[in-house]
């Protein structure tokens, strides 16, 4: 067949006519555009039942109740338990954030077992039955050469149920070295020790006080229970209450105070010392108190009156002397004033001498276990496990001295001295360490001076963790025996520390776990069922759970149900029974050691002239810097003048950088006689001049790439100052400079 | 090889240097073409955009293309409508560098939205209120318009014209030209309102933000104006462009000096106008916002107060007063210079009402933003360009766009053997009696 | 059925209360399947229906201020209902405005991307998806079913948690009730906030805490006649429908521009 031009022309015109007639390409537009809004890679939840889990956030001591929203067996939303007493539906975004830690890609899957060498990421899945005989093999030899008292163990906390079988375990075992992380609760229990004879936990009567004096505590910037200091710093604005923030710098504790009085850091004791002056003299105090119930008086009043007068304060600590008469009546006649200490998120322990001073600001007005003041609160012991068997090899582990010198002759009231274990392995004076357990810590990250704990972990020739992660520890420890997360385990969850009614939570299992993991209890079990004898005898439980659903005895039900359980009646303990020492009365000076309460100033590390300018840390709700490091959301929100891509920015005072030729953004070297490190700069109006701040909570190395290299970890740029009072790590800062690159 | 295809009466350079020439400019306009699939395939993360910054560079571009292209419109206007029929020797360019800017500009915009290919719900769900919806709609409909004034040109070559139907049908459209020229007219006058409206109703940014009236702001009736002002003067500067390339003079002096007049009125009423509305945007407008007028130019050196002085003066009066004078336009130098400046000042009249817009703090405590385009969107806003070219060599070469050509370059008669090869009288006998 | 009478569904924001937490960033990214990526330390990238904005008063040490201020999509009723900034321009009415309730929607499936509508929001509340939206193994599980994933190309912003307000309509619906009570529809953040600094519901109800806290004057596009009460630029005419409360002058003075013989306040400085 012929096709003429003609006919070929009308054949491509009137085809083209009828397609664009016909409905195809209008059909295939349509599908495009609809294939655009279910593109396979764009995932879409699938629907189901909706229920809801009462449970408790473990993220942080906190102990805030949350209720987990789900849709068939999936969580998807963790938000705060209405009508909780700690929280009443609030949560912090680190609590809110809790399912990307549970579906997160940081999540350790399955027992792992080091292949080559430690910290070079190589990993090898094992069973559990393997993973916990190698343990007992381990912690058998070790008891067979007499050597139990070479294993430590290392936790978060030392309340609750897991705790306390660790603590039970090392003890039946033959060890005395369970570790607790360090916190200002260190501090604190010491001075309730010293000064009221007492074992027991502060507490603070914030919502009944109605003038808080914080000597650099981070009310909102996470110390405490983060989520009632939150709901405190609300109801004191409601109700006028006066909050004078004491720090170098303008937290966000400071920002949101009635008064924020910026110090020359490290000299807090010396203000604390110096408005006691002005009370005594101006005889503001409680003399009440003073006289029916307290020891020591006329000596520390010499001390106090003969050196602290507001001119030598006001020279120490920068803060001019009308401004300390001020605020030293204003305290006073406040009718429920109360005084806190603990820089930051409280993460840090303070000096002795420092805490007490506090404390003993506190007892001038009066104002111990009474309303709106501090509270020595004795832990709600609910835990009455059998008394443990010790066999001989037990009882000659435990007769050995700790390995971090708590309880020594030195360092005789002291409990948990975790940051002088480093030392103590590094310079190798006592016995060495043979195996350590790691649980709801990560000291590699946490502790001050990265470099020196690193280097006492590699003598240390078995490390155990039992962290959900994959945080700095277990990445450098030779065996990894995953627990659950908290949102797929029981787990009970004592009042947090500094609240004065007696709560206790439960954690519990909102779903199925998701890998194959292990509770930490039910593994602790079946290592002292491994190692037979006395050791598995005093664990006379199958399970953790039965182990748990004992204790908790007659409140199981209530826990099970509503998550928590709150006594309301409180135990107002009388003053007449708050004192426990031997004059029966509150010690202004330890009958012990003559210690009294005064300023001795901490110093920190670095030669003046080579090193200009003081480096403190800061701390940020939006940045998690315990154990658990910030999940993706949580790290959404630190702002762009605190984290750029990697870099982190040292805040400094425009003043300061003009006199060092710096600008904002701009790239340094920070070095401190510990490390050095390229941050950039951030021009703060709200930091005294002199002294830069980094955050706390950058800089991890583990974790995932949601984490990972930003910013760097202020601890690898500190080192350790004890407190030679307490043992304690006081450091507060360090010195520092800032070279251009 | 393709002198076939050649208009008669005018002469063009060897094919080799022809395809030279074009593969030269292909080269990026592959280069383009890869940035653009880039953008398709992987997103807008390949350009350097974000929430502050969500118009940029090729957004300018588009508003930049279809403010030079409006010199399609008005000359068509001015020819047709009104009747100068010395610009019917330069119509024809101006309906190709007009066809080429506003299929640029659709280009642009197919790349430029996040999800291409819904992009036709702007049609679909169409919100009347939407400045957007009626550039889109007065946009298509006048790209429509601009194709079917520039098939005539295209049936007007030498082999296709020999084709008796489309030498009817490119006698037709010539016929009913004068429609489509008002229609045109009527929808370039409303597109270009509305993208300067697209701008000034953004009453959120009082840097943007005109009163006006009805639902147009006063940007509505300066971009048209602007256009009608400054799209001859793009239409001068390619012509001449092309004749310096060429080496031949294509379009007659009055032509150019008819239209560069016109132009030059429009210029100065265009810029009297943009002063007054500036000085009652910055007197009045801001103030009642809190706006003072240095709170819109930053410190920084893109977005001074020099852009409103460049903008204005240098770039509106200046050529407005070259063009209206008769020494001006008449002077070839003082010409170039003039329709140079007000290209330049037209386009940036877009860029400011586009991207300055988008730095320009409104919160007090947001910040100026600067934007740095990425190689890709550089590729892209750089692939209508090499288009463009193109578009303008094959035209030139194989489509009478020159009337005057032949006229103002006469050559020795092609060898008449040549000619007799090339002509299928046969062929076209045999389609006679059907087309009858 | 009859229908209800119009709400205006709206937000109050206690600055002196507001910590500057977080916390309603993240209630609300969890809540609306906000996506995330390895750095969202450019925020000019970085979706967050709600961000919470760090001020400062530019005076020098030791008289430094802090205010944060959280800012999530305000709702805008422009000075006519529904002729708000951004559902003016939407070419393709993938962004509405509901007489209804006062709410902003913005329908994914619908939105082609031109980002006209950020253009035209003064208050940076709208974003765009510029990559795929993708979530590490496993992380897909937490997400909700109420709210879809958004595609790359399409813009998005706070819904004021619409997909609650569905819920609490449709469970009053099923016992018969035609209104729904003021605890019944709470957005994420208000209900997250540790602070109690955020509180949500109908300024057309007298008694609702909103109203009460701010008294908006109808009469007059809302405006607060609560003296501590302030709109972000209020002198736009954008009408928004979140209000912020503020005992200190200078934080009240950064809602809005001012000429310098309106007020001689130095410039805020904006941190992060
Ligand atoms: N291309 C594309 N388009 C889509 C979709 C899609 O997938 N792709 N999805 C479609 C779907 S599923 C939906 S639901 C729509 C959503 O789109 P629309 O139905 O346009 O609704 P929205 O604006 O999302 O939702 C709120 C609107 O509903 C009105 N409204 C709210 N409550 C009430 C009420 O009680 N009574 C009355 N009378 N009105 C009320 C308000 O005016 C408000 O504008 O978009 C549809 N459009
Ligand atoms: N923030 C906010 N949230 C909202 C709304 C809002 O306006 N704002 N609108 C609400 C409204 S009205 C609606 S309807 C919903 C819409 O929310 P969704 O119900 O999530 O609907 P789409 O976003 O349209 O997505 C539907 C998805 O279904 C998938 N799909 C399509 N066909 C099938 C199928 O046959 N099987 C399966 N398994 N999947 C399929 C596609 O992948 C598509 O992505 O969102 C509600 N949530
Ligand atoms: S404050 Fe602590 S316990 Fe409470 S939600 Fe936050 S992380 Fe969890
Ligand atoms: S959650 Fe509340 S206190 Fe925290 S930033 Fe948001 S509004 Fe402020
Ligand atoms: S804040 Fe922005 S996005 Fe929200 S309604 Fe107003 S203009 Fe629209
Ligand atoms: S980006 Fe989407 S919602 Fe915004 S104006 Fe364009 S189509 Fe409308
Ligand atoms: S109202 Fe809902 S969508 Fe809006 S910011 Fe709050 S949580 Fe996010
Ligand atoms: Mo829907």
């Amino acid at each position: 067949m012929k096709i003429g031009r003609r006919g070929f022309l009308s054949f491509v015109i009137g085809g083209a006519a009828g397609t664009a007639l016909s409905p195809l390409p209008w059909k295939l537009t349509d599908d495009s555009s609809i294939w655009t809004q279910m593109w396979p890679w764009t995932p879409v939840p699938k629907d189901g039942e909706t229920s809801y889990v009462n449970s408790v956030c473990t993220l942080c001591s906190g102990g805030c109740g949350i209720t987990v929203r789900k849709i068939d067996e999936r969580a998807v939303k963790i938000e705060g338990m209405k009508g909780h007493p700690i929280n009443n539906g609030g949560a912090c975004l680190l609590g809110l954030s809790g399912l990307q830690l549970l579906y997160g890609p940081t999540r350790i899957k399955s027992p792992l077992k080091r292949t080559g060498k430690r910290g070079q990421g190589g990993w090898e899945k094992i069973s559990w039955k393997a993973a916990v005989s190698e343990v007992v093999e381990k912690l058998g030899n070790l008891r067979s050469k007499s050597q139990s008292h070479t294993v430590g163990f290392v936790s978060g906390s030392d309340r609750g149920t897991i705790p306390r079988l660790f603590e039970r375990f090392l003890t039946a075992y033959g060890s005395p070295n369970l570790m607790r992380m360090p916190s200002v609760r260190d501090s604190y229990e010491l001075t309730l020790h010293m000064m009221q004879g007492v074992q027991a936990l502060p507490g603070f009567d914030f919502e009944n006080a109605d003038f808080i004096l914080s000597l650099g505590s981070g009310i909102i910037d996470g110390w405490g229970s983060p989520v009632r200091m939150f709901r405190a710093n609300s109801a004191w604005q409601n109700a006028n209450v006066k909050v004078i923030q004491i720090e170098p710098r303008l937290s966000n504790t400071a920002a949101k105070s009635s008064k924020w009085i910026p110090i020359n850091p490290g000299t807090e004791t010396a203000l604390v010392m110096g408005l006691a002056h002005v009370i005594i003299k101006e005889y503001l105090y409680d003399t009440g108190f003073i006289l029916n119930y307290t020891n020591g008086f006329e000596d520390w009043k010499r001390l106090v009156m003969d050196n602290y007068s507001p001119d030598s304060v006001a020279a120490i600590t920068g803060i001019d002397s009308g401004t300390i008469v001020v605020l030293a009546r204003s305290f006073a006649n406040a009718s429920r004033p109360l005084a806190i200490c603990g820089r930051g998120d409280g993460s840090s322990p303070v000096s002795l001498k420092g805490c007490t001073a506090v404390h003993a600001l506190n007892a001038l007005v009066g104002n111990v276990n009474k309303k709106g003041g501090v509270w020595a609160v004795s832990d709600t012991d609910y835990i009455s496990w059998p008394e443990i068997e010790m066999d001989s090899k037990a009882a000659a582990g435990m007769q050995h001295e700790r390995l971090d010198g708590a309880g020594s002759k030195k360092y005789l009231f002291s409990r948990y001295l975790m940051n002088r274990l480093p030392e103590t392995v590094n310079s190798g004076a006592q016995y060495p360490l043979q195996a350590l357990f790691v649980s709801g810590a990560n000291p590699l990250y946490t502790l001050h001076d990265t470099k020196s704990t690193e280097k006492a972990f590699d003598k240390i020739p078995f490390v155990v963790s039992f962290s959900s992660y994959m945080d700095e520890t277990a990445q450098n420890a030779d065996l990894i025996l995953p627990n659950h997360v908290f949102l797929e385990r029981y787990e009970d969850v004592p009042a947090p520390v500094g609240l004065i009614q007696p709560v206790i939570g439960l954690a519990k299992p909102v779903v199925e776990p998701q890998f194959n993991t292990r509770h930490v209890g039910d593994v602790i079990i079946r290592m002292a069922k491994g190692l037979g004898g006395s050791v598995a005898d005093a664990f006379p439980w199958d399970s953790y759970y039965s182990c748990l659903k004992e204790t908790l005895n007659d409140n199981w039900e209530t826990l099970v149900d509503k998550g928590f359980r709150s006594d309301t009646e409180l135990m107002n303990p009388t003053l007449e029974s708050s004192f426990d020492t031997v004059s029966g009365k509150f010690e202004f000076i330890n009958p012990d050691t003559g210690s009294m309460p005064q300023f001795k100033p901490v110093s920190i590390e670095g030669d003046e002239k080579l090193y200009p300018l003081v480096l403190i840390p800061y701390d940020s709700i939006r940045l998690a810097n315990s154990y658990i490091g910030d999940p993706p959301f949580a790290i959404k929100t630190v702002e762009d003048t605190v984290l750029k891509g990697k870099y982190v920015f040292v805040e400094i005072n425009p003043k300061t950088a003009r006199s060092a030729g710096l600008h904002e953004g701009q790239r340094v070297l920070l070095i401190t006689p510990k490390g050095k490190a390229e941050v950039k700069i951030h021009l703060f109006e709200g930091i005294m001049p002199g002294i830069i701040a980094l955050p706390r909570g950058l800089g991890h190395t583990a974790f995932d790439d949601y984490l990972a290299g930003k910013g760097i970890n202020f601890n690898t740029l500190i080192g350790t100052v004890e407190d030679p009072d307490s043992g304690m790590d006081t450091a507060w800062g360090i010195r520092a400079k800032l070279s251009k690159v | 090889m393709d002198s076939a295809l050649i208009p008669k009466g005018v002469k063009r350079c060897p094919l080799w240097q022809f395809l030279l020439f074009t593969g030269a400019v292909g080269i990026v306009l592959l280069w383009g073409v890869y940035a653009m699939l880039l953008c398709w395939f992987k997103g807008l993360n390949q350009t350097n955009m974000n929430d502050y910054y969500g118009f940029a560079l090729w957004i300018w571009a588009d508003l930049a293309v279809i403010a030079v292209g409006g010199g399609a419109f008005f000359t068509g206007l001015l020819r047709y409508i009104f009747g100068k029929d010395a610009l019917k020797n330069i119509i024809n360019y101006a309906v190709l560098i007009g066809f080429i800017c506003y299929s640029s500009a659709l280009l642009i915009l197919a790349i430029d939205i996040g999800q291409p290919l819904r992009g036709w719900f702007i049609f679909w769900h169409a919100n009347v209120h939407s400045m957007l919806t009626e550039v889109a709609f007065c946009l298509s409909a006048y790209f429509g318009v601009l194709t079917i004034e520039y098939i005539p040109l295209i049936l007007e070559n030498r082999q296709i014209d020999k084709v008796p139907f489309f030498h009817h049908l490119g006698h037709n459209m010539h016929e009913i030209m004068a429609v489509f020229a008002a229609t045109g007219a009527f929808l370039s006058f409303f597109h270009q309102g509305s993208l300067g409206g697209v701008a000034g109703v953004l009453y959120g940014r009082p840097f943007a933000f005109r009163e006006g009236i009805f639902i147009w702001p006063w940007t509505f009736f300066l971009y048209t104006w602007s256009a009608a002002a400054c799209g001859p003067c793009f239409t001068i500067l390619v012509t001449k462009i092309t004749e310096k390339v060429v080496r031949k003079k294509l379009v007659k002096d009055n032509a150019i000096e008819l239209l560069a007049k016109i132009s030059g009125w429009m210029l100065l009423t265009y810029t009297m106008a943009k002063t007054y509305d500036t000085w009652y945007w910055f007197t009045v407008t801001a103030p009642s916002k809190g706006f003072a007028l240095m709170d819109f130019y930053s410190n920084n050196p893109l977005y001074g107060i020099w852009m409103l002085v460049v903008e204005i003066g240098i770039c509106g009066l200046i050529p407005a007063v070259i063009l209206i004078t008769d020494k001006g336009r008449k002077n070839s130098m003082t010409l170039w210079i003039a329709v140079i400046l007000a290209v330049i000042g037209v386009c940036l009249n877009r860029w400011v009402m586009v991207l300055q817009v988008m730095a320009v703090p409104v919160m007090t405590f947001d910040q100026w933003v600067l934007y740095i385009p990425s190689w890709q969107e550089v590729a892209t806003t750089i692939l209508p360009l090499a288009y463009g070219i193109i578009l303008i060599a094959i035209s030139y070469r194989y489509l009478p766009v020159f009337p005057n050509e032949p006229e103002l370059n006469p050559i020795e008669p092609l060898n008449e053997e040549e000619t007799a090869v090339e002509s299928p009288v046969e062929l076209e006998q045999e389609l006679k009696p059907a087309e009858a | 059925m009859k229908h209800n009478k119009a709400q205006k569904f709206g937000m109050v924001i206690d600055l002196d209360k507001c910590t500057g937490c977080g916390s309603c960033m993240v209630a609300c990214m969890s809540e609306n399947n906000v996506p995330f990526r390895k750095d969202e330390s450019d925020k000019f990238l970085s979706i967050t229906w709600m961000r919470v904005y760090r001020l400062t008063n530019g005076k020098p040490f030791p008289n430094t201020d802090i205010c944060y201020l959280p800012r999530p999509c305000m709702q805008c009723a422009g000075q006519h209902e529904g002729h708000s900034p951004c559902v003016s321009v939407c070419p393709a009415i993938a962004t509405d405005y509901s007489t209804e309730t006062g709410i902003v929607s913005q329908i994914y499936t619908r939105c082609f991307g031109c980002r006209y509508c950020m253009a035209s929001c003064p208050y940076h509340a709208r974003y765009f998806n510029w990559w795929d939206p993708i979530w590490p193994d496993g992380m897909e599980k937490y997400l909700s079913p109420n709210v879809s994933p958004r595609m790359r190309g399409v813009v998005e912003k706070c819904s004021f948690c619409f997909h609650r307000y569905q819920l609490a309509k449709e469970k009053a619906f099923m016992e018969g009730r035609r209104n729904i009570e003021e605890n019944e529809y709470q957005t994420a953040c208000t209900q997250a906030c540790p602070a109690g600094a955020v509180t949500f519901g109908d300024l057309n109800n007298p008694d609702h805490a909103v109203y009460n806290l701010v008294k908006p004057d109808h009469k007059h596009s809302g405006r607060p006649t609560n003296p501590h009460a302030f709109r972000l630029l209020e002198r736009l005419g954008t009408n928004p429908k979140v209000y912020y409360l503020s005992s200190r002058k200078w934080v009240r003075q950064v809602g809005d521009n001012y000429l310098k013989n309106e007020a001689k306040v130095k410039k805020p400085v904006h941190h992060g």
